[in-house]
Order: C-alpha cells, then sequence, then structure tokens
C-alpha cells in the first residue's frame, strides 16, 4: 500500500457503508488542508451515517467497509477521542456546568492555566466575543453561541473538522456571518472539512467539491 | 463427649452419668449442674411422679449438699469430686437446714473470694482490647431499655466494655439466630452473646443445646441470689436452669384500671386507703368476677394473643385459678409435662370460660393485640378499661408519661398473682462469652439490682436475697413514696407458680386452634 | 506497514503511560459492571430461594433434618385458617392494586391538562418516600375507635364519650390493610406514571393526541380514556406488576393494620419463622413457597383482568361516543380528590399531635396538654438508629449508583439497551416477595460471612435499592444527547473524562434524585434489615415497627415522625438544590435578554 503523504489532509479510501445487508452508500475522496468536501442528500440517505464512522462511532446494524486517513496515517481503527477530529452540530452543544471560558478550556490540551486563560480570551476577543469567559452559556445569544462552540472546537486542536447542519439554526444574517467566520477559521488552520448540509447556500459558500448521496431505494 | 451427650442422659440414661461427667469435667459448676440435670430428669419421668410432690423438700437440701460440694471441687483433686459426686445420689435427704444453710453462705463467700475468678473478672484484663457484648433483649419499652443503656454505662466505665442492646420485638428471634448459627456450623463466632429468657425459649434453646453451661456458678455475684436457700433461682419455669442462665429479675401478674367515668372528687373518701378501695371497687377482684365484669362492660377488655408472653402468662392464671377446686394430685400436674391426661382433667374449665369470655372481649374478642405492651395503649387510649402487666412499676411510670389517665390503679387479682423469675444466658457459640459473664455478674450487682429495682427506673423486683446483705446495701433496695397509680405496698400477693413449659406450647397451638381463625 | 508507524510517530502525541492504563482499566470495569449488576440482584435471590427450598422441602440440617419429605407442606395445609390467610393476602394485594390503579387513572384523567396534577403531585410526592411503616402507623391512628376520626364527630355527632368498639383497624376483612396499601401505592403509581410520561417526546405526542381527541368533541375524561390511556398503560403495568408483588407478601402493613386471627399469609410465616418451636422452620419455609405461588398468582390476576378489560374496551375506542357522563365523574373525582387530601392530612395531623400529646381524653380533639418529652426522650435514644439508617443508606445507595452509572455508560459505549434477560432481572427483587427469599438469604450469609454485620445489610438493602436507583436513572441517562459525548469525543477527551466531566454533571440533578429515592428505600427497609442483621443493627425503621404495637402512642409518633422526616429531609435538600438551578437559569436567560440588546445596540 502506498499513500500520497500530505500533510494535513482526510481520505476516504473505498468506503461502502452497509445497512444489514444493503449498501448504503460509498464514497472515495481525498480533502486537502482548507478544503470543504459538502454532502448532500435527503434524510435517510447516510449524511449521519457517515458522519458517525468518521468519528469511530457507527452505531449497531452497520457495516463498513473501507479506510479512512488522516494526514496519511490509518486511523480506521483508533478509538474515537484519539482521532483528532473536531464536530460541530446545529446546536452549540455547550457544557451547561461549565462557563464559556470552561467550555473552551475542557477543549484545550493540558498546559499552564494562565497561558490557556490568556489565549482564550484572545480567541473570544478574534471573534467579537471579549469578556464574556465568566458567562453561563445560557446567557448567551444563538449566535455567540455558535461562535463558542466553533472556537471549543478549534482550540482543541483538531486535525480535521466535521460539520453537521451547522448553520441550520440560525436566521438568515446570523447564518451568513457565522458561516463565513467558520470557513475564515478553518482555511487559516488549513484543515480538511467536511460537511453534511441540505442548504445549497452552504454549498455554495463553502466552495468545494459536492457529493450528493441518493435517496435509498426501500425506504421513506 | 458429655456435652454432646447430655441429650441421651437428659433422655433416662441415668447411671452413666455422673461418674462420666465427673471424669471429663474438673470444674465444679458442671458437677453443680449435672446434679440438677438429674433432679430435672426425674420429675421428667412419669412413673416418678410422686417424686415431683416431694421435691422441694429433697431438693432444697440437696442443693445445698451440692454447693458444698461444689466448693470442696474446687479446691480438691479430681478423683476426690469422683467418688464424691459418685456418692451423692445415694445420700438421703438431708434436713438440717440450719447447718447446711450456714455452710452455703460460708460457701459462697469462699467463691466470691475465690481469687482466680475475682482477679480474672474484676479488672477484665483477659477480655481482649476491645471487648464487645451484644445483649439481645426484648426492647418494647422505653424504661427498660434505657436501664440497659445505664448498664452500658457503667460496664464501660468499670470494664471497658462496649454493651450493645439488640432490642427484639420477641425473644424467639434471638433463638432463631442461634440456630441459624448452629445450621451454618457458627460455633465460635456467634453474634449473641447474652440474650435476656425465660420459660419456653429456655427450654428450647436448652433443648436444642444452644446455650453455654455451666458458667453461672463461676458468677461471684450469683451467691448473692442464695441459690441454696432460694429454689426458684435455678428452677425456670420448672425447669432445672442447669447453670445455663442466671436470674435477673422477678416479677407477678399486676392489673390495671381506669374507671370509665372521672370519679366526682368530693366523693373520695379522705383515708388514702379507703380511696384506693373505692377507686378499684368496680374491678373484678378474681377470674370469675371478670367474666361478669366482662359481660358488663362489653368491649372494655382483652388480652393479648398467643404465644405472646402476657397472652400466655393470663392463661396460665386462667388455667390455674379456674382449676383450683380441683384436687391437689390433679392440680400438681400442672407442674409437669403435660400429659393427655392432665390435659383432659384441666384444660376443658379454661376454654369453657374463653368461650363464656370472648364475645365480650374488645373488638368481640376477634382481634389480640399481638404484643402485651399494647394492653397498655388501648387502656391509655379509653378504648379498654382493664389491662395487666408482668412489671408493675410500668403503670406508674406510664402515668408520669401521659400513657395512661392520672386516675389509673394496680391490684393484683385475689385467687392469685402469676410470680416468675426473669434469665440472663450465653449462646454456647458466643464470641465474646467472657465478656458477657463479666456483664452478667454486673447485672447481678447489688448496684444494677439496687438500680433496677427503684420504680423510677424500672420497678423489676431484685433477685438478690437482701436479708443477707449488709445494712447499708438494703437500704439501697428501700423503696421512696408510693405513687398513687402504682401497686400498694400493702398488696396481699398469692403468688402462682409458673407451670412446667409444655403448658405454654399445649396452650398457644389449642388457643391457635380454636380461636387463631375465625 | 512501515506507513503506520512514521504516521503515528508524526501525528499522534504519545499517549501518557498512566492515561492509557487508566482508560482501560475504565474500559474493563465500564464492560464487567452490567455483569455485577446483574450478579449483585441475582445471586442473592437465587441463593435465598435456595436457602427455602431445601427446608421447605424437609432439609435442615441444623434439626437434624436430612430427609427429603413433605411434613412442611402437610403441616401448612393443617393450619388453621390457612385458606383465610391465603385468601386475604391475595385479596387485599389485588383489591388495592385495583383500587390505586382506579384512582391513579381517575386523576390523571380529570387532572390531564389542568395545573391542579401538578398540584396533586407536589402532594402526594412526599408521601412516596414514607416508609410504609410510617404510613401505616399513621393510617392506624386515623382509624382506629379513639383516632381522630372519632374524635373529629365526637360526642356531637356520635354521642359517644368513651371510644366505641368498632373492628377498623385490623377488621378480618382487611379493609384496614387495603386502605393502608392504597394509599401508600397511588402515589407510587402515579408518579411513575407522570415520569414516564414527562419524557419530551411521548409528552408532546401524548398532549397534542389529546387536544385532537377533544377538538372532536370529545369530553375530557373521555379524551383521557379513549386518546391517552392507551399509550399510557404500557407505562403502568411495570410498577403496577411492582405493587401488587409486593402487596401480596407485605409485612409492615399487615402487621400494623390487619387482623391476626389469622393474619395474612406474609405474616403468618415471619411468626413461624420466629416461633420457638424451631421445627416450625420447616412449615414456613413451606409456607415461603406457597407464598411465591400467591404472588404470582395474584401476578397472572392480574394480566387476565387487563387482557380481558382490553378485549371488552378495545371496540369501544372507537364507538364514536363522546361522553359517558363526564360531568358527572368529574365532580365525583374532585370531591374524592379532597376527601383524599383531608384523609392524609388528618392523619400525618394525628401524628404530629400524638408525638406532642400530654394526656389526650377521648373525645378531645385536640390533646389537652402539650409537652415534648416524648420527643425529648426519644432523641436520646435514637441517635444510634439514626445514624445506622444513614450511614447503611449511604453504602447501599452509593453503590447502587455507582453499578448503575456504569451500566449506563456500557450502554451508551456499545450503543444499545440492555438485554432483556438482564433488564428483567433487574426488577426480580420487585417482583420476588422478599419474604420468600429473605430467610434462606440470611442462611447463605452466615454460611459465607458470620461477622460483617455491616456489609451483609447494607448489600441486602442494595438488592432493594438498586432496581430503584437504575430505574430512575436510566431514563435520564438514555435521553442524555450522545451529541455533547461525540463533540466532547472530537475534542480529544477520552471515555472516563466525557464520563465524569461531560455525563456525570449533565446528570446531577437526576443522579441526586435517584440518590434521595435510594436513601428513602433504604431507610424504609424493615424485614431485610431485621433479618439480615438479627436486631443488631437498629435502624429508625426497625425501632418504629417495634414500637408500633408497643405500649405508648406517643413514642410511636414520635418514631414514626422521624421516620418520616429522614427521607424527607434528603429529598427537600435536592428540592432546594433544583431550585437554586432554576433561579440561575432564570438568572442566565435574564442575562441572556440583557445580552442580545447589548449585542443589537452594538450592531
Amino acid at each position: 500500500m502506498s499513500h500520497s503523504f500530505e500533510i494535513n489532509s482526510l481520505q476516504i479510501e473505498n468506503l461502502t457503508i452497509m445497512r444489514q445487508q444493503t449498501p448504503l452508500l460509498s464514497l472515495n475522496e481525498t480533502i486537502k488542508g482548507g478544503e470543504v468536501l459538502t454532502i448532500m442528500g435527503p434524510s435517510g440517505s447516510g449524511k449521519s451515517t457517515l458522519l458517525s464512522w468518521l468519528t469511530g462511532m457507527l452505531p449497531k446494524g452497520f457495516k463498513a467497509d473501507g479506510q479512512l486517513y488522516l494526514n496519511g496515517a490509518n486511523i480506521t481503527k483508533v478509538a474515537s477521542y484519539q482521532r483528532n477530529i473536531g464536530l460541530l452540530f446545529q446546536d452549540a452543544l455547550l457544557f451547561s456546568h461549565l462557563s464559556v471560558a470552561g467550555n473552551i478550556a475542557f477543549a484545550m490540551p493540558k498546559s499552564d492555566n494562565k497561558a490557556r486563560a490568556i489565549k482564550i480570551s484572545q480567541a473570544l476577543a478574534d471573534v467579537g466575543l471579549a469578556g464574556l469567559e465568566n458567562r453561563q452559556p445560557e446567557s448567551l445569544s444563538g449566535g455567540q453561541q455558535a461562535r463558542v462552540a466553533l472556537l471549543r472546537v478549534l482550540l482543541s486542536q483538531p486535525k480535521a473538522i466535521l460539520l453537521d447542519e451547522p448553520f441550520s439554526k440560525l436566521d438568515s444574517q446570523l447564518r451568513q456571518e457565522t458561516r463565513q467566520l467558520v470557513f475564515e477559521q478553518i482555511r487559516q488552520h488549513q484543515l480538511p472539512v467536511i460537511m453534511v448540509t441540505h442548504d445549497e447556500s452552504d454549498a455554495i459558500a463553502a466552495n468545494g467539491k459536492v457529493f450528493h448521496l441518493k435517496t435509498p431505494q426501500q425506504d421513506i | 463427649m458429655p456435652l454432646g451427650k447430655s441429650k441421651s442422659f437428659f433422655n433416662g440414661k441415668r447411671a452413666r452419668f455422673p461418674t462420666l461427667l465427673a471424669t471429663h469435667f474438673s470444674h465444679q459448676t458442671v458437677i453443680l449442674l449435672s446434679y440438677q440435670q438429674l433432679n430435672g430428669f426425674m420429675t421428667q419421668v412419669p412413673k416418678t411422679s410422686k417424686v415431683k410432690a416431694i421435691v422441694p423438700a429433697i431438693l432444697l437440701p440437696r442443693l445445698r449438699f451440692l454447693a458444698w460440694f461444689a466448693i470442696l471441687f474446687t479446691t480438691s483433686s479430681l478423683s476426690y469430686a469422683n467418688t464424691a459426686f459418685a456418692a451423692a445420689p445415694e445420700e438421703s435427704s438431708r434436713t438440717n437446714t440450719k447447718t447446711s444453710s450456714k455452710i452455703a453462705k460460708v460457701d459462697s463467700a469462699l467463691i466470691s473470694n475465690d481469687l482466680p475468678i475475682k482477679t480474672k473478672w474484676s479488672t477484665g484484663e483477659t477480655l481482649g482490647k476491645k471487648p464487645a457484648v451484644y445483649f439481645h433483649a426484648w426492647g418494647g419499652d422505653p424504661q427498660i431499655n434505657s436501664y440497659i443503656q445505664w448498664l452500658a454505662k457503667r460496664v464501660k466505665q468499670k470494664y471497658n466494655i462496649h454493651l450493645q442492646h439488640v432490642k427484639l420485638t420477641d425473644t424467639s428471634e434471638a433463638v432463631s439466630r442461634v440456630l441459624a448459627e448452629k445450621s451454618a456450623d457458627n460455633h465460635q463466632q456467634g453474634q449473641v452473646d447474652l440474650v435476656w429468657i425465660n420459660g419456653e425459649n429456655f427450654a428450647s434453646m436448652a433443648k436444642y443445646q444452644l446455650l453455654a453451661q455451666g458458667w453461672v456458678s463461676q458468677l461471684p455475684n450469683f451467691w448473692l441470689t442464695n441459690p441454696s436457700e432460694n429454689e426458684a433461682m435455678t428452677r425456670d419455669f420448672g425447669l432445672p436452669t442447669q447453670g445455663m442462665e442466671a436470674p435477673w429479675g422477678q416479677a407477678s401478674l399486676t392489673f390495671y384500671y381506669t374507671p370509665s367515668i372521672v370519679v366526682n372528687k368530693s366523693k373520695i373518701p379522705k383515708d388514702p386507703k379507703n380511696a384506693y378501695q373505692n377507686s378499684i371497687r368496680h374491678a373484678p377482684k378474681n377470674i370469675n368476677q371478670l367474666l361478669i365484669w366482662a359481660k358488663q362492660n362489653p368491649g372494655r377488655f382483652t388480652y393479648p394473643k398467643p404465644p405472646d408472653f402476657l397472652s400466655l402468662s393470663f392463661l396460665k392464671y386462667a388455667l390455674i385459678t379456674l382449676n383450683q377446686h380441683q384436687p391437689a394430685q390433679v392440680k400438681s400436674s400442672l407442674y409437669q409435662a403435660v400429659t393427655p391426661q392432665s390435659q383432659v382433667t384441666l384444660l376443658p374449665v379454661l376454654w369453657a370460660f374463653l368461650d363464656k369470655l370472648h364475645p365480650h372481649l374488645w373488638h368481640q374478642g376477634r382481634y389480640f393485640v399481638a404484643s402485651g405492651t399494647a394492653l397498655q395503649r388501648l387502656v391509655g387510649d379509653g378504648e379498654i378499661n382493664l389491662g395487666f402487666t408482668f412489671s408493675a412499676a410500668q403503670v406508674p411510670a406510664a402515668v408520669e408519661r401521659y400513657n395512661l389517665p392520672k386516675n389509673t390503679r394496680s391490684f393484683v387479682m385475689q385467687d392469685g398473682s402469676l410470680s416468675n423469675i426473669h434469665f440472663i444466658a450465653i449462646p454456647y457459640n458466643a464470641a465474646n462469652s467472657d465478656a458477657a459473664k463479666v456483664v452478667a455478674n454486673f447485672m447481678l450487682s447489688v448496684e444494677a439490682q439496687a438500680k433496677k429495682q427503684q420504680a423510677k427506673i424500672w420497678g423489676d423486683s431484685t433477685v438478690l436475697d437482701v436479708t443477707q446483705l449488709s445494712q447499708q446495701e438494703q437500704l439501697l433496695f428501700s423503696t421512696e413514696q408510693q405513687h398513687p397509680s402504682a401497686l400498694p405496698v400493702s398488696s396481699k400477693i398469692t403468688a402462682l407458680s409458673e407451670p412446667h413449659p409444655s403448658w405454654s406450647r399445649l396452650l398457644t397451638d389449642e388457643w391457635l386452634r380454636r380461636y387463631g381463625a375465625q | 506497514m512501515s506507513h503506520n508507524l512514521t504516521s503515528n510517530f508524526l501525528n499522534t502525541p504519545p499517549l501518557k503511560n498512566g492515561t492509557k492504563r487508566l482508560d482501560t482499566l475504565f474500559s474493563a470495569v465500564v464492560k464487567f459492571s452490567p455483569k455485577l449488576l446483574v450478579a449483585i440482584l441475582i445471586l442473592p435471590v437465587l441463593g435465598g430461594l435456595l436457602g427455602v427450598f431445601l427446608p421447605a422441602f424437609g432439609w435442615l440440617p441444623a434439626l437434624d433434618r436430612t430427609q427429603f419429605g413433605l411434613q412442611g407442606f402437610q403441616q401448612l395445609i393443617q393450619t388453621p385458617g390457612i385458606a383465610q390467610m391465603i385468601g386475604l393476602s391475595f385479596f387485599s394485594s389485588i383489591i388495592s392494586g385495583l383500587l390505586a390503579f382506579i384512582m391513579t387513572i381517575l386523576l390523571l384523567a380529570n387532572y390531564f391538562d389542568s395545573p391542579w396534577l401538578a398540584r396533586i403531585q407536589g402532594f402526594l410526592g412526599p408521601i412516596l418516600v414514607i416508609p410504609h411503616a410510617a404510613a401505616a402507623i399513621a393510617i392506624a391512628f386515623l382509624i382506629t375507635p379513639s383516632g381522630m376520626i372519632a374524635r373529629l364527630l365526637s360526642p356531637w355527632l356520635t354521642g359517644w364519650q368513651s371510644p366505641t368498639d368498632w373492628l377498623l383497624p385490623h377488621d378480618p376483612y382487611g379493609i384496614s390493610i387495603i386502605m393502608g396499601l392504597t394509599l401508600k401505592e397511588l402515589p407510587f403509581l402515579l408518579l411513575m406514571t407522570l415520569s414516564a410520561i414527562a419524557q419530551p417526546d411521548l409528552n408532546l405526542k401524548l398532549r397534542a393526541q389529546y387536544r385532537v381527541a377533544l377538538s372532536l368533541g370529545y369530553y375530557p375524561i373521555t379524551a383521557f380514556f379513549k386518546a391517552v390511556l392507551p399509550n399510557i398503560y404500557p407505562f403502568m403495568r411495570l410498577p403496577m406488576l411492582a405493587i401488587l408483588a409486593y402487596a401480596s407478601a407485605s409485612v409492615e402493613m399487615p402487621l400494623i393494620l390487619g387482623p391476626n386471627t389469622p393474619p395474612t399469609l406474609a405474616v403468618a410465616i415471619m411468626n413461624w419463622f420466629h416461633d420457638v418451636d424451631l421445627s416450625l422452620r420447616i412449615k414456613a419455609s413451606a409456607g415461603a413457597i406457597l407464598q411465591l405461588f400467591i404472588t404470582l398468582s395474584v401476578l397472572l390476576t392480574w394480566w387476565l383482568l387487563e387482557k380481558t378489560t382490553q378485549a371488552i374496551i378495545s371496540k369501544s375506542l372507537s364507538n364514536g361516543q363522546r361522553t359517558y357522563g363526564d360531568t358527572f365523574w368529574t365532580k365525583i373525582i374532585n370531591i374524592f380528590t379532597l376527601l383524599l387530601s383531608c384523609f392524609i392530612t388528618l392523619a400525618l395531623l394525628g401524628m404530629v399531635f400524638w408525638s406532642f400529646a400530654g394526656y389526650w381524653q377521648f373525645p378531645l380533639a385536640l390533646p389537652g396538654q402539650w409537652v415534648i418529652t416524648h420527643w425529648q426522650s426519644a432523641l436520646l435514644q435514637i441517635q444510634t438508629p439514626i445514624i445506622n439508617s444513614l450511614s447503611i443508606g449511604l453504602v447501599a445507595t452509593s453503590i447502587a449508583l455507582i453499578l448503575t452509572l456504569l451500566t449506563l455508560e456500557f450502554e451508551k459505549q456499545n450503543g444499545a439497551q440492555l438485554s432483556r434477560f438482564s433488564s428483567v432481572i433487574i426488577y426480580l427483587p420487585l417482583m420476588i416477595p422478599s419474604i420468600a427469599f429473605l430467610f434462606g438469604l440470611v442462611w447463605l450469609q452466615e454460611a459465607v460471612h458470620s461477622k460483617a454485620t455491616f456489609i451483609n445489610v447494607a448489600l441486602t438493602h442494595l438488592l432493594f435499592v438498586l432496581p430503584y436507583v437504575f430505574l430512575s436513572l436510566a431514563t435520564s441517562y438514555r435521553l442524555l444527547d450522545p451529541r455533547y459525548a461525540q463533540v466532547a469525543a472530537g475534542l480529544g477527551a477520552s471515555p472516563i473524562k466525557i464520563f465524569l466531566q461531560v455525563s456525570l454533571p449533565q446528570l446531577l440533578m437526576p443522579i441526586m434524585m435517584a440518590s434521595a429515592l435510594g436513601l428513602a428505600i433504604s431507610f424504609s427497609q424493615y424485614l431485610p434489615t431485621l433479618l439480615v442483621s438479627g436486631g443488631r443493627l437498629n435502624t429508625v425503621t426497625t425501632e418504629a415497627v417495634s414500637l408500633a404495637n408497643g405500649a405508648s402512642r406517643r413514642t410511636s409518633a414520635v418514631y414514626a415522625l422521624i421516620q418520616m422526616l429522614l427521607p424527607a429531609i434528603a429529598f427537600s435538600l435536592i428540592w432546594l438544590m433544583s431550585m437554586r438551578k432554576k433561579r440561575q437559569k432564570a438568572q442566565a436567560k435574564r442575562n441572556n435578554k440583557t445580552a442580545s440588546y447589548i449585542t443589537k445596540v452594538n450592531r
């Protein structure tokens, strides 16, 4: 086996996911750092199944064939928490038992607390949330929460990012702003990204390859 | 081994045991107890029922005699014990009471001064670092419970023993526990160290060999009960205690009564004695009056359900008094194991009585309270007007604690009052039997017994022979001012002895058969 | 595979050894815990049953009985009144279960869409945590001839100057037992049902269906019965069966409220086990087997009732009838609810009065004197029992919590719920009458470990605490949004970190709730404590029961109140915490508004 050795790439090699015995989807793609692969398709077409395979949490009843390489390393069998793949959902999913800073700190690698605090403040200021460190997540608006969630993922120093309908819960103006911010940050960090969405405008904004999943034959 | 065989000689292999035991045990107590076993055995054989009538006459001097031998054995050699004891059964009854009682006194003094015993027990040095004693005792009475707490405090101070009161709702719980331990082959580390027991529970534990034997006479304070003079201290409901249990207290059945209608105060005569008589003038004074009273006051009397202790006491009281007209020989069969014949002669009058009584009881005799103490609650609530108890001191104490009305009066039935002694025993597998002995010895001390007798503490009569104590010690037992609800000191108590324990079982079974399912 | 080596070297930061070991340990523990949970529940029960089965067929070495035979059962059949005992056990449990069920659904039907439901829930909730013994004592105080009801009605209505001799409690028909059991089971059933239908999805669906039915012209109660109940009943079945199983073999209620000529079978069995005559244990063991069959037949009867009712009613569900005297029923239920509340309030008030009463002459409705001596003397004596209750409760509850959480974590990690077998096992101690296996269990524990009384008692309590803790936590844990864990994993958090720092903090309230419930269950255990400790460990409950039939109504009231207060304190702490949380949330929301306002202004 030989693979093109590339820093910052996510490679899906000959993936086939089966539900029971029926094939659900097949995919063979390489996403370079800073690129976004957009997956589109109706519900039931296997979008979230694909994401769960990527994070190593494939539910029972599904089988997958194929390999996953991150920056050239085969991570198909690596535990989800050791994959260094960050996740962003439509909900910010901030831990309500932690403050804004606590949420971000939770994600950061262990190091000197002071240094971490400085980094957090800086990052917050970068996205226009200066001074909100000690607020409870519930007290933030939806857009603010989305930004904190983004920071949380980025500061965990992931090697790739998966976006699961990331902007669908935001109203249109906020949506544009947030989307812009996310893609900007991702490009800045040169991370490979896979985005699942059913919104064409997301795909356009991503400005990358789009992969359409087909409607499954039997299912609704 | 002899212990295992004790059952077999109990069953009748009389000839084997004295020498057998004497050979295997050099300890004086075992011989003492084996002799008592012999007496117990004799009373159980129907053929020798004549012996029973004269048992008190024979037994008393024999016991004294025995105690005397017992002392001799502590200082003399085993071989001497052997020959001396082998001769004992042949010895005809000695009736020189004076001499033997003197001997007994001297002997008890000797024992209590016996050095090994005294050093071993007064210091508690041999008991390990943190000796604990689990005392399984009925826990339904706050007054008794706090007395036991006082005991715990004292033995902690004196011997650094941790005495833990395990409160039972029924003593048989402890019996089943020891049995369960035996069945699980736990012969060393039993959880019950000391148990408050008498009557049927004792008979049951003795029958299944669940009790340690021969320890009682090791207690220096046991001899303060003057067992040689006082036959009752070594007999539990007619059964010889065989050194398996030490007496702790005694009680007699006392009734208490609250008139329904509060008596007009001006009508009460000034003379306190007349006032007392006046206040109980409507109460029944004997078993027949009880029936009449119950008919006149329907639903105002009840008694607990067997096998409750107080229930059986009431049934036994009725059984004895209803048979008082019978010839002496028939009556004496109450004190022997039940036979089909004694059943037929003694029981019918009781059932006839109960058949007549029950429709007039509380709840028309369709429900019987499960425990004797509940009677007090019913009297206190005004649901019934007549109750009875074995601890007379409970009545004034309950009045003080508002549980009984102020006009409650205690009295004893004129046709007799059932009396018994209650004991403490150590199971054969008790984990802390040495510490338990120390506790038992303290429970028999002048200090503990005098405390127990105080009406405000518990009011349980002492088992010590107070006349033998020093003047100063005697003062500790003197009673204070009488409470109006207490049993007057002047009450004439006609003591009725407890029937043989087999009657309890029979009464329970028959009662349950007749009235247990309606 | 040189490629892998290089990439590992280059890209994956080397994990610290310690962390890795901790992770493997954690995953091993998680993997093991469902098995441990099942073992902890099943082994004592089976062992205990064995320890009853053998003596029942005549094998009791302690009494030198080593031959198998049927004398135990023969003795049992010959017991006077055995048929009545069986009948009493059977009917009191079935009738009380049925009553509790009917009352529950009537309350639900009447107040389904009303704020009163929450109020009733709040009122009945505390009763759920009152131990059976204390509830029985309270009810006995209320209905006894000299009780609160008689005092309130005398002499102005009844003319009684002294208590009349009516047969309650302890009536031979078991009416008092049925009253006690119903009153204790009603809150349990109601709250279990409410918590089941509180699941967001189900709740939305049910309310939508209810509104649709209303909009189609169905009267509220009928709408509930036709559109909601069929969806709710599956959630009620299991608590219902647990209630029936418990009622058919309970000891405290019949002991305090029931007749004794004869008593219920369970009480009789307990008496035989404790009888002085040790050979009665064979009969008692046979009785325990009989008890098993009675419980089983009660459950079967319920199942039959359920099927019959279903068959009869299924057609009428869609028959189009909009009302079945709804207005009348509404009135009836309102009156009934009022009476029920009065009954409970009076029972509790009566207890409080007694605990402070000096001499309290009948028919005065209030004590003539108020004293605190009863509390004083009780508080002096009750310290050890309280400490025992607390420590046993804490140990049992902690073990139950840890096992439950780990098992649920296993479920989550495996993405599948427990096997059917395991979920049935969790209910085992609730379904098998405790009197049937506890005696055998004591024997077993004797044989294994005779000295560790405390551990034995705590482990036995665990049997009864575990199912409740599991039930109360499972829903919340399973409802936990899995994406939090996924996000955390994506952030590089190890499973143990996710478990400790993400899942547990999010479940703080449910965990506290489950702990309080576990404590309450442990506090209320009577038979297990008494039997397994052999009376060596006095808890507040064992004291309360032993004093319930004792000499002093006042002392008994104090103990019963203390028994109620213990779990109440646990729950009030939880309540206070949740209030604080709510306030924080409200605060946060207010901040949120300010924040969005500021953002807008900034724009």
